[in-house]
């Protein structure tokens, strides 16, 4: 980084970041120390603190979970996020090599195929999407890991592609004359160099996946498996009107992993993003 | 790596879950035995709370356990695949157990239980229907899933979980027009057991000869009062009126309202009416509920019970008891979109309010939040008709019970049982009556007089002669123009639109939405 | 070697040929075919040629949200992609904390848009309340409620792909340009911006797309309220489909209209943008 200048006024900008890096960080805030206030009191009065009139500890916690059962929700989120992240970056990346590797009309119509799927908004396909899933019985945490495999490939492959192209051929073809054949050769040589672009495809399918809210809604058998989303909007009607404590509580515990796994992780998925928005 | 645990997560969850379900059915028995249900429900709730919080507990455990293991080094990741395999492995157990319980579920089915799947329609009854599901099933070990719809939004959910193949066994109508749309879907009633449990063939709703639906569920709306402040009220000398009986005509409700309005300070309150909130869990009072009034009387003088056009002859009618409801009111009309359904609840539990527009079903909330039985009254909503001094409540029915025809026959069969279960048996009717506090037109239900003063305060407006106005709502056009109109009211209501847009509505909406659906 | 891995075709290729087929190209298909026809489930369509895109037309609410949808992205896409270079500009001058920051302003993102919607429900509206408005009083709350929302989650995504693009820049160029006596305003103009236009294409592409589609966010927002005004095209095409008997058609006619929409922009954008790009 050889641009970096020493700035003019830096005291003063990193004062004024500060202060916007407070204020950007306050709807959280707010939201948790209302998850802690009586109902009542959160849309009346949503930035006063809890007193110890409005104070009622955990209770909107404990109401939240007995309505939506998050913990169960939070593990099929999980499930169904770390399935499909692991099932799209293996199947999309050996894909994406066979189809930049072997050249003929099938490949190249394929290729055209998935980067047409990218730009489809979901709605075009929200109806027969779920009617097929339903047909074929994906309607499960499983199953639907299939349909976000199909759902989800045009951009995996597509990024992968990018990539493949850019490794010499020389290396596969040295491995292939050493006696490896092609699935040693890609499992030994190809995936390993292509670690950096899986990490990107990876954090880009996971922060779609974990977030969704229409697809598991249409095609998962909602009334067994409801996932962090889902159940955070099923707040709002399954019971009437939107128990707004029960509300945040839940907005907290659904964000709290998030911000832990976030700050944990923090340089590959900066990372990862920037990589993936250079290649895409 | 992420995925090292992941198999433990979902192995936890669900021991968890079926643990605490048979632990639940257990404790439920005790209880019963030996409590009454509101002190038992309360230790449930507790009991369930620990569970789950212990699962949350569990859950948080693990995540910190991935995450130590994701910000480690390259060489973790030389276990992963075989956590991975170990994951794939647990799936593939788990499709297989479901496969075997199908199996089973089949096997079982051809000795005569399936299951039963009940899209309800009440979101405040949800979790009492949970609870006598899981009765049932602790009973006879018949599969309930009971499933409630949002707010709102019950025609959608229905539509895409009927497109689903585990399609819900049992659903609702709200009435004829409803019953269009799903017509097709409905199993013909006409020889079941829980038909002949009618108290009477006007609670069933007919195609031709086929009986497509029955109603469960009778209910009544009016305007609820607090009775402890409006006998306040009376005692002041500025009150107009000095009885309740003198309320009698839409003048009268509305000198009291807004006298109440001008001395609320005086009297304590906040406002004559509680917020009549627009937000989907409460615009329903307004352009359905509300609404009812003026199709009645326009029904009731050109002596028809539907139609294909209305005319709207009463709208001006509606337009003055919107007009006092958002005036006389304990805020500020351009607060309305987002008031919900307890935000009116609690305007009324709390006193800032004298009067709530809603029906006898709003009692659990009411009696939940603090309100003493005692403190309860009813009134009709006047509009300003004459001879309106002999208009009851209104009394109907919009929750039709009906069985999906295109369910397996064991399933419907299961279906059928669980209904006339839950209107013939102890358990069921208990709970009907006195958890959820319905009035159900059902034979077995005599002997389970209603502890709902809501209900008995109903139950004396017909008893000293006065008409019931009837739920025409039911021949409302479509869910479509039912929003049509609650925009229109709003807009009005906030300023930002006019009252032509409300006639608009109602009555150029009614004529399109009847061609678009009977098209 | 091409020889060699083609026959692997069922290997490398296939798994996601297959799910690609059941989770696009299929529903894809069908789709596209049911927008000419009435019907209520698969089974019983019927075709009715044009009749659904006739009925469009007659639908005041689609043709409102489509104003209200191109609206709302051109605001929304200036606005972000000018905070986030704003903010990338300042955060390459190398003040103290700007790890930090960095970190703070791209946290947002990564929580799911329905949570998003109903953390900035509490906070718009406890705003409003003090004006005795709230979101939902009319469209015009909404739209720079979804705004505000908007640039919350997403200025710190593009903010990475902009820094990466800033600090991409050779440090000698602006040197060279310092040199020959260019000042702020010029190095900005005919150096960094023409050097960043890679990432202006990319960070455009993503706002334009992810606000046209917009649709978590819009649900729990404000749910299209009042009277359907602050309805974007995605959930007004959801609510045609699920939320009226009668029109699943028509609903689905909406839906290849708005993929046509959102493949033209893509196309148009893309051409637009990267002909301004100079290589580096």
């Amino acid at each position: 980084m050889s641009s970096v200048r020493k700035a003019k006024h830096g005291g003063l900008l990193t004062v004024i970041f500060s202060i916007i890096s407070v204020i950007y960080v306050m709807p959280i805030i707010i939201v948790l120390y209302n998850s802690f206030k009586k109902k009542i009191f959160i849309s009346k009065r949503p930035f006063a603190l809890p007193d110890t009139k409005s104070f009622v500890g955990v209770e909107n916690y404990i109401s939240g979970i007995e309505k939506i059962e998050l913990p169960k929700a939070f593990g099929y989120s999980l499930f169904i996020t770390v399935g499909a992240v692991f099932v799209i970056i293996l199947c999309t990346s050996m894909c994406a090599w066979y189809i930049t590797r072997v050249k003929n009309a099938v490949t190249s119509s394929m290729y055209m195929l998935f980067a047409f799927s990218m730009i489809i908004p979901f709605q075009m396909v929200m109806f027969t999407l779920s009617k097929i899933a339903d047909i074929l019985k994906l309607g499960n945490p499983v199953g639907i890991i299939i349909v976000y495999l199909g759902f989800g490939a045009g951009l995996a492959v597509f990024m992968f592609c990018g990539f493949v192209k850019s490794i010499p051929l020389e290396i596969e073809e040295a491995a292939m004359i050493d006696g490896c054949t092609p699935i040693q050769t890609y499992f030994k040589i190809v995936f390993p160099v292509m670690k950096p672009t899986a990490i990107s495809v990876a954090i880009l399918e996971a922060m779609w996946v974990w977030n969704d809210y229409l697809l598991p809604y249409l095609v998962l058998d909602i009334k067994k498996y409801k996932t962090i989303p889902i159940a955070i909007q099923y707040l709002k009607g399954g019971y009437g009107a939107i128990d707004m404590g029960a509300m945040m509580a839940m907005i907290i515990l659904a964000i709290i992993p998030i911000i832990v796994f976030y700050i944990a992780c923090q340089k590959y998925i900066i990372e990862g993003v920037v990589a993936g928005a250079v290649k895409g | 790596m992420i995925y090292l645990s992941i198999g433990n997560v979902t192995d936890n969850v669900t021991e968890n879950d079926s643990d605490s379900w048979r632990f639940r059915c257990t404790v439920q028995w005790i209880c019963l035995e030996t409590r009454g249900y509101k002190r038992y429900s309360k230790r449930k709730e507790v009991f369930i709370m620990k569970k789950k919080l212990l699962s949350a507990v569990l859950s948080a455990a693990m995540l910190a356990t991935m995450l130590t293991g994701c910000g480690g080094n390259d060489s973790s990741q030389t276990q992963a695949p075989a956590a991975d395999t170990k994951t794939e492995n647990n799936a593939e157990t788990k499709t297989d157990d479901t496969k075997g319980d199908d199996a089973q579920a089949n096997a079982s089915a051809a000795s005569g239980s399936g299951k039963v799947y009940y899209l309800n329609f009440k979101p405040e009854q949800a979790g009492d229907w949970e609870e006598l599901a899981a009765k049932y099933t602790a009973e006879t070990g018949v599969e309930v899933v009971v499933q409630t719809a949002a707010s709102g939004t019950y025609e959608s959910t229905l539509k895409s979980e009927m497109a689903k193949s585990e399609a819900p066994t049992l659903f609702q109508v709200n009435g004829p027009v409803g019953l269009a749309t799903w017509k097709d879907y409905c199993y013909d009633l006409s020889g079941s057991e829980v038909y002949g449990q009618l108290k009477s063939d006007d609670f069933a709703l007919k195609d031709g000869d086929e009986v497509k639906g029955i109603a469960y569920v009778v209910e009544t709306y009016g305007i609820i009062y607090n009775a402890d402040i409006l006998n306040d009220y009376f005692a002041k000398d500025y009150a107009v009126v000095k009885s309740v009986e003198e309320i009698n005509s839409f003048d009268n409700l509305k000198a009291v309202a807004d006298s109440i309005q001008e001395n609320a300070d005086d009297l304590g309150v906040k406002g004559a009416f509680t917020s009549a909130g627009m937000d989907s869990s409460s615009d329903w009072r307004f352009k359905t509920h509300l609404a009812n009034l003026p199709i009645y009387y326009e029904y009731q003088e050109d002596g028809i019970g539907s139609t294909d056009a209305i005319k709207g002859t009463y709208l001006e009618n509606y337009k003055n008891i919107w007009d006092l409801y958002i005036t006389d009111s304990v805020c500020a009309p351009s607060l309305l979109s987002s008031k919900t359904g307890e935000d009116a609840t609690a305007d009324f539990a709390l006193g800032d309010a004298v009067f709530y527009q809603n029906g006898t079903w709003a009692y659990t909330d009411l009696s939940g939040n603090g309100m003493e039985d005692e403190s309860l009254g009813m009134l009709p909503i006047y509009i300003g008709v004459e001879g309106e001094e002999n208009q009851g409540l209104c009394t109907g029915s919009e929750n039709y019970w009906c069985v999906n025809k295109n369910a397996s026959p064991e399933d419907i069969q299961a279906t059928l049982d669980f209904m006339n279960w839950c209107v013939t048996s102890h358990d069921g009717c208990d709970s009907l009556s006195y958890i959820m506090g319905f009035v159900c037109p059902f034979k077995a239900f005599d002997s389970y007089p209603a502890a709902n003063p809501l209900v008995n305060i109903a139950n004396d407006y017909v008893s000293s002669g006065k008409t019931s106005v009837a739920w025409t709502f039911t021949t409302m056009p479509s869910e479509e123009w039912k929003n049509g109109v609650g925009s229109a009211l709003l807009e009005y209501a906030q300023g930002t639109g006019e009252w032509s847009a409300v006639e608009t509505a109602f009555v150029d909406g009614w004529a399109s939405e009847f061609a678009a659906a009977n098209n | 070697m091409e020889k060699a891995i083609k026959k692997y075709f069922p290997i490398f290729a296939l798994p996601t040929l297959l799910a690609f087929t059941i989770g696009f190209i299929i529903p894809f298909i069908l789709g596209v075919y049911l927008s000419f026809c009435e019907f209520t489930t698969v089974t019983d369509a019927k075709f009715v040629g044009f009749k659904n895109y006739i009925r469009i037309w007659g639908d005041s609410t689609f043709i409102h949200s489509l104003w209200y949808t191109a609206l709302f992205t051109i605001v929304s896409v200036l606005a972000i992609n000018i905070l986030a270079f704003a903010v990338a500009m300042l955060l390459t001058k190398g003040i103290k904390g700007t790890n930090l920051f960095r970190t703070v302003f791209f946290m947002p993102n990564l929580i799911g848009g329905i949570i998003l919607g109903y953390i900035w429900q509490l906070i718009l509206n406890g705003i409003l309340a003090g004006m005795e408005r709230t979101l939902t009083y009319s469209s015009a709350y909404g739209f720079w409620g979804l705004v505000i929302l908007m640039c919350w989650q997403q200025v710190g995504y593009m903010m990475i792909i902009y820094i990466a693009g800033i600090q991409n820049i050779p440090g000698d160029l602006i040197e060279a340009a310092k040199i020959d006596g260019a000042n702020n305003r010029q190095l900005l103009r005919h150096v960094t911006l023409p050097m960043v236009m890679p990432s202006i294409t990319i960070c455009s592409f993503l706002t334009l797309t992810n606000s046209f589609k917009l649709f978590d966010q819009n649900l729990a927002l404000t749910a299209g309220e009042p009277s359907n005004k602050s309805e974007m095209l995605a959930l007004n095409i959801f609510n045609t489909f699920y939320g009226r008997n009668g029109w699943e058609g028509v609903g689905q006619a909406k839906a290849v209209i708005f993929f046509i929409l959102v493949a033209l922009i893509a196309v148009v954008q893309l051409k637009a943008t990267r002909e301004k790009e100079v290589q580096a």
